[in-house]
């Protein structure tokens, strides 16, 4: 790799699940905060070693749901009141109990877009490029690699002492990957 | 993944403590509302028959819903929820003598059930139509078949799972999957049928499939409450507390709330049904349950064991948090024998709720013998199925 390109990050690899935890802990406690890390199923526990906090998604989704229940209402309010009155069964305009079903629906319907596209924006979904992918060794992620890569936008990141650092935390391979 | 918290073996002493006496203090509460539920069957026979069922259909639900909990954890092998099957075990243990409580009820039917009034038999067309069916003689088979069904089922299970306290015989446990994938079929007719026989047939002209299946969705919100309360109860008392971890809470508390759910799906697509036709044989049963004052309970249902248990169990925290489990799960048992009061009294009393003292003690009554019984079996035996196969699955359960 030349010089003058910039560097992604630097990607360690271990041994086994509870290995990479251990060094998920530690790089988490040396202050780190961007680097994520890389295993071919998941791992029980990793969210609390690595210090994630719990996703905003379910947020995404209450909202969602809220908008599609008002909606619902509002929109067979209008229907059935002021552009499109009718009488069925001598039931009043305003029925809410036959607004059920579609307002329902209709949280349905917008919570499962919230939560669809509200995973995509928090993950940066579609992207047409991932650095990370640079490495040949990553593919070992998706049968018995686990990886931990801590990224250059780290304002602790320092291309020689990070490798260090890694190695020291019982990193059996270390690799700079290019940006 | 760190190996040192696992745990194979029970560490907490596993028998309820007899030093406990809250056996005794419900059988004394139970014996003081006999005594005056006694005196008001003579000062008000048809009140006393009323208020009855109410107690009666409430306590049954509850035993019934816990017999389902057992059977579904065989049918599913589940193994997290092993810790804590001792309780609902225990509960559909009283099964087997609920058909005992169901006999003062067959001495109030022309009370209860107006297709056994012989001047409305001889008069009313619709009930001369329906006597094949709702005739006294094969009202008392179909229960008489219904009680040995259940007694059979909770006991087989409930014995065969002490069985295994004490011997590891892993047999049983494959014969608790042989008995509960049938039983569970036939707990299904049955239930549905009873709830027919006991709460639907009150209104003899009145019938909506959905019925059984309402009763049921009533009982299972019920008792998963309940098995909660039980299992706060005791980590509060400071029993099991290395045993029932925080994700067996949660994974009943999410249960609660799944089961919240599934009953405002029940109950309200049995009524928009019925609503939205609009005919007058089968709008009646809800027109004497909104007239007047009883509207006001219906609401209750909506807001109290829909809208607050699926707005206050949402979040992941709220889910361990025991103080608003216990406010939630008390909350909802309340309004499941509420729910019964409102089913079976508007009969009585059409177009405005009218509290009688009855209903009161009866429900002393039910629910302190109920509870004293539950306590006493419990203390028995292992409160944990200490030797089942999936013991260790459920005790790392996280």
């Amino acid at each position: 790799m030349s010089t003058n390109q910039k560097t992604f990050g630097v990607l360690a690899e271990f041994a086994n699940p509870a290995d990479l935890m251990d060094a998920a802990t530690e790089v988490r406690k040396a202050g780190f905060k961007d680097f994520d890390t890389y295993s071919p199923f998941p791992i029980h526990g990793m969210d609390d070693a690595m210090g994630l906090k719990p996703s905003k998604l379910g947020w995404i989704v209450l909202v969602h749901g809220i908008l599609g229940l008002l909606g619902g209402i509002a929109l067979q309010s209008w229907a059935m009141n002021v552009a499109y009155p009718m009488h069925i069964g001598g039931m009043p305009f305003l029925n809410f109990p036959a607004f059920v079903p579609v307002a329902f629906a209709l949280v349905i319907l917008l919570a499962s877009f919230g939560a669809f596209m509200g995973m995509f924006f928090l993950n940066r979904l579609p992207r047409l490029h991932q650095p990370i992918f640079n490495s040949d060794r990553i593919s070992k992620a998706t049968d018995d690699g686990f990886f931990l890569c801590i990224e250059a936008t780290d304002p602790a990141f320092s291309e020689m002492k990070t490798a260090e650092f890694l190695k020291s935390i019982g990193a059996t391979e270390i690799e700079v990957i290019p940006e | 993944m760190s190996m040192d918290h696992h745990h194979t073996t029970l560490t907490d002493r596993l028998t309820f403590p007899e030093e406990n006496k809250i056996a005794t203090a419900f059988f004394g509460a139970g014996f003081v509302g006999i005594a005056l539920s006694l005196i008001g069957l003579f000062v008000n026979t048809e009140q006393f028959f009323f208020s009855y069922l109410t107690s009666f259909t409430f306590i049954a639900s509850l035993s019934l819903g816990a017999l389902f909990f057992v059977m579904l954890q065989h049918i599913t092998r589940s193994g997290w929820s092993v810790v804590l099957r001792r309780i609902p075990e225990t509960m559909s243990f009283q099964l087997l003598w609920l058909g005992l409580l169901f006999v003062p009820i067959l001495f109030g039917l022309e009370f209860l059930y107006e297709w056994t009034r012989p001047e409305l038999i001889a008069t009313d067309e619709l009930i001369q139509h329906k006597q094949p069916f709702l005739n006294i003689p094969f009202f008392i088979v179909r229960n008489v078949i219904y009680f040995s069904v259940w007694a059979f089922l909770a006991y087989k299970l409930y014995r065969n799972s002490v069985t295994m306290d004490r011997e590891a015989n892993h047999a049983l446990d494959r014969q608790q999957r042989v008995i509960s994938a049938p039983g569970i079929l036939v707990f299904a007719f049955t239930v549905a049928f009873a709830s027919f026989d006991w709460l639907m047939s009150m209104d003899s002209g009145w019938f909506s499939t959905m019925f059984g299946i309402y009763y049921f969705a009533m009982s299972f919100q019920s008792v998963l409450a309940v098995v909660l309360l039980l299992v706060i109860y005791l980590l509060g008392k400071g029993l099991l507390t290395s045993t029932i971890n925080r994700s067996h809470i949660h994974d009943m508390a999410a249960l609660l709330f799944g089961f919240s759910v599934f009953y405002a799906y029940i109950a309200f697509s049995q009524f928009l049904l019925i609503y939205y036709a609009n005919f007058p044989k089968e709008i009646l049963w809800f027109y004497y349950r909104f007239e007047g004052s009883w509207i006001f309970l219906a609401y209750l249902f909506l807001i109290g064991r829909f809208v607050i248990p699926f707005v206050l169990l949402l979040g992941k925290k709220a889910k361990t948090n025991h103080k608003l489990l216990v406010g939630v799960s008390l909350w909802i048992v309340l309004l499941q024998f509420l729910e019964m009061y409102w089913i079976v009294m508007p009969i009585l009393h059409k177009g405005a709720i009218t509290f009688h003292w009855l209903d009161l003690t009866l429900l002393v009554a039910f629910f302190g013998v109920s509870a004293g019984l539950f306590f006493r079996q419990f203390a028995r035996h292992s409160m944990v199925p200490k030797n089942d196969p999936l013991l260790a699955e459920s005790l790392n359960k996280h």
